[in-house]
């Protein structure tokens, strides 16, 4: 088995490990909060944010060729996530007036900032070319599907950096937060800051997204905070439960994915959406035999 | 003379654009202590007025006190116990019903601290108090219509709610569970005797759980016991313009419903709306 020889071979430098480190900290925190995105229908929302990032790669490429921002991994992912964050914002802004519908509000957002993306990085690779510095300019590809194998000890620390500040987040504002998601109204009657905790939740979904993007690029990074969350829900309903459950299948999806990859060359990312997808269905069947509920006890989440 | 827990002061409330008010310059007391229910048909200012009292929006004239304090203050006082048409929640949200009523009574702990003895203790006992203690480890989502609303009012009154606002409490709910509605309320009010506003276009909601009825169709127009809503109060309270609608409506002949006619009919139509678990609710 190549992976296995790969692995004896290059130990801890080799590229699948620093993949599968990298990783893990996106499904961690991916896992954690898709149990919120799938419960609150927030799926084309993780879609509308991920779609946004486009135009901040694009943006943050277009910065680095004209040799105003450095050529460094987290001063482009800092442009990526202030737009992202920029655009998820502005999703819920527009939404909350309900001048216009949620759903076109999301489209709007997704379909121009892909197109500024597209005409910013065409921009970007054209004065990088000019300049001598085409290699700073990621492909299309990359930018569309990930390119996870690329990862160095950079990515790695960045990953987990945003993956712990994510997480200690959301753990500081879970009781808030569970509310809110649970009754949005009722949680502002009773005093909820429902404004503040929905624009941390899309502050903490843009940061996710962003370093998922890595892993599954633009198009699939949706499917880190959508698939997870929807496997444990068929096998659980009790919170924690749900929530270690989605962040296991999130871990189970990114091995036999990484492996599927390195085995059979195929795109990283991609595979670990499709093992993913995979698990999704294997726990619908399971749920569909055993009838729902929840085989584990788990302490009360509040 | 009883201190009054909600006041509303010659409140007029406009949404923008409209073309006339949704409250028109209602003056509205509840005592401490009292059961008010709000009848009035749809469109007549009901849930604008529990928007008011919540602080969610502000009015246009007028002024609203609750407990003596700016509504927004009331509400992040925690004040007001709050129980929403129950379609407004997320049932799919994997929580116990114990878990829900804790988070009104805890949400404000602070994230290093355990949810203390005292507040579970009362967690606790609204549970028993609302009957929802036989049920308190069921998932949320796999409730009965009664079974849920009654988790929604320990939810409010484990928070220490001291005036419990109900927005559409038998939506849904049939003849036997509103029965039990009734009942459960009266004990509330026995045991803990806050001060409850019960608002609807069901008369029978009304009705059962109330020492007075404010009949609200824009305007005040009675405010009584429910022995004193007599046919000709409700014939004029549900065949009112409300909305303003008698341009619009020029030249068409529009009927008046008797005002149990048109009280089944808006229930019958409720009754019939299919609930977010795909199956007719019923009271456990």
């Amino acid at each position: 088995m190549q992976t296995l020889e790969h692995l004896r071979e290059f130990g801890w430098s080799g590229f699948l490990v620093l993949a599968l480190l990298a990783g893990l900290s996106v499904v961690a925190m991916c896992g954690v909060l898709s149990v919120l995105v799938v419960v609150k229908k927030l799926g084309f929302v993780g879609q509308g944010v991920s779609h946004s990032a486009f135009g901040g790669v694009g943006l943050a490429a277009l910065l680095a060729a004209l040799g105003w921002l450095p050529d460094s991994p987290i001063a482009q992912l800092a442009v990526v996530v202030l737009f992202c964050v920029g655009s998820a914002l502005g999703m819920a802004a527009v939404s909350d007036r309900r001048t216009v519908p949620v759903d076109t509000a999301i489209g709007m957002f997704l379909v121009g900032s892909m197109a500024l993306g597209a005409v910013l990085t065409h921009i970007a690779q054209a004065v990088a070319a000019e300049r001598g510095r085409s290699g700073i300019v990621q492909s299309w590809e990359a930018i569309l599907f990930g390119s996870i194998l690329t990862a160095n000890w950079s990515d790695v620390l960045v990953g987990w950096v945003v993956c712990i500040a994510v997480l200690l987040c959301a753990w500081w504002f879970r009781r808030p937060m569970l509310f809110w998601a649970f009754d949005e109204d009722s949680a502002a009657a009773f005093g909820v800051p429902t404004r503040f905790t929905k624009t941390l939740l899309m502050i903490l979904l843009a940061l996710a997204i962003v370093v998922a993007m890595r892993l599954a690029g633009v198009v699939l990074a949706t499917a880190l905070l959508v698939l997870p969350g929807a496997a444990a829900l068929k096998l659980s309903d009790r919170f924690w439960t749900v929530t270690i459950l989605s962040v296991s299948i999130g871990v189970l999806g990114l091995c036999i994915g990484l492996v599927a990859s390195f085995e059979l060359s195929w795109q990283p990312g991609p595979c670990v959406v499709l093992a993913m997808t995979i698990l999704f269905a294997l726990s619908a069947v399971w749920a569909r035999i055993r009838g729902g509920g929840s085989a584990l006890a788990t302490p009360a989440a509040v | 003379m009883p201190s009054p827990a909600v006041e509303f002061s010659g409140v007029t409330f406009q949404y923008p654009g409209a073309p006339a008010p949704a409250l028109d310059n209602v003056s509205l007391t509840v005592n401490a202590g009292e059961r008010l229910g709000v009848l009035g048909p749809n469109g007549g200012g009901k849930s604008t007025l529990l928007k008011l009292m919540l602080g969610l929006i502000e009015p246009t004239a007028g002024s609203v006190r609750v407990c003596g304090m700016p509504p927004r203050s009331a509400r992040a006082a925690g004040v007001i116990g709050y129980v929403a048409q129950r379609a407004d929640a997320e049932l799919s949200m994997p929580l116990s019903v114990r878990e829900i009523v804790t988070l009104g009574a805890a949400w404000r702990v602070p994230p290093w601290s355990a949810v203390p003895t005292a507040a579970r203790a009362r967690v606790q006992r609204m549970l028993e108090l609302t009957g929802a203690d036989a049920f308190a480890d069921k998932p949320i989502g796999k409730l009965s219509g009664g079974q849920l609303q009654r988790a929604m009012i320990a939810r409010a009154l484990a928070a220490d709610a001291k005036v419990l606002a109900l927005d559409e409490p038998t939506v849904g709910i049939d003849a036997a569970g509103q029965k039990l509605f009734a009942e459960l309320l009266a004990r509330v009010h026995a045991e803990l005797a806050v001060t409850i506003m019960v608002v609807s276009h069901d008369l029978r909601a009304v009705v059962a759980g109330s020492d007075r009825v404010a009949c609200l169709a824009r305007r005040l127009h009675s405010h009584t016991s429910p022995q004193g809503l007599t046919p000709q109060v409700l014939a004029e309270l549900f065949s009112h313009d409300v909305a303003g609608l008698s341009g619009v409506l020029a030249g068409m002949h529009v009927h008046a419903h008797a005002p149990s006619e048109c009280c089944e009919h808006e229930h019958a139509r409720a009754d019939r709306t299919p609930t977010t678990q795909g199956t007719p609710r019923a009271d456990a």
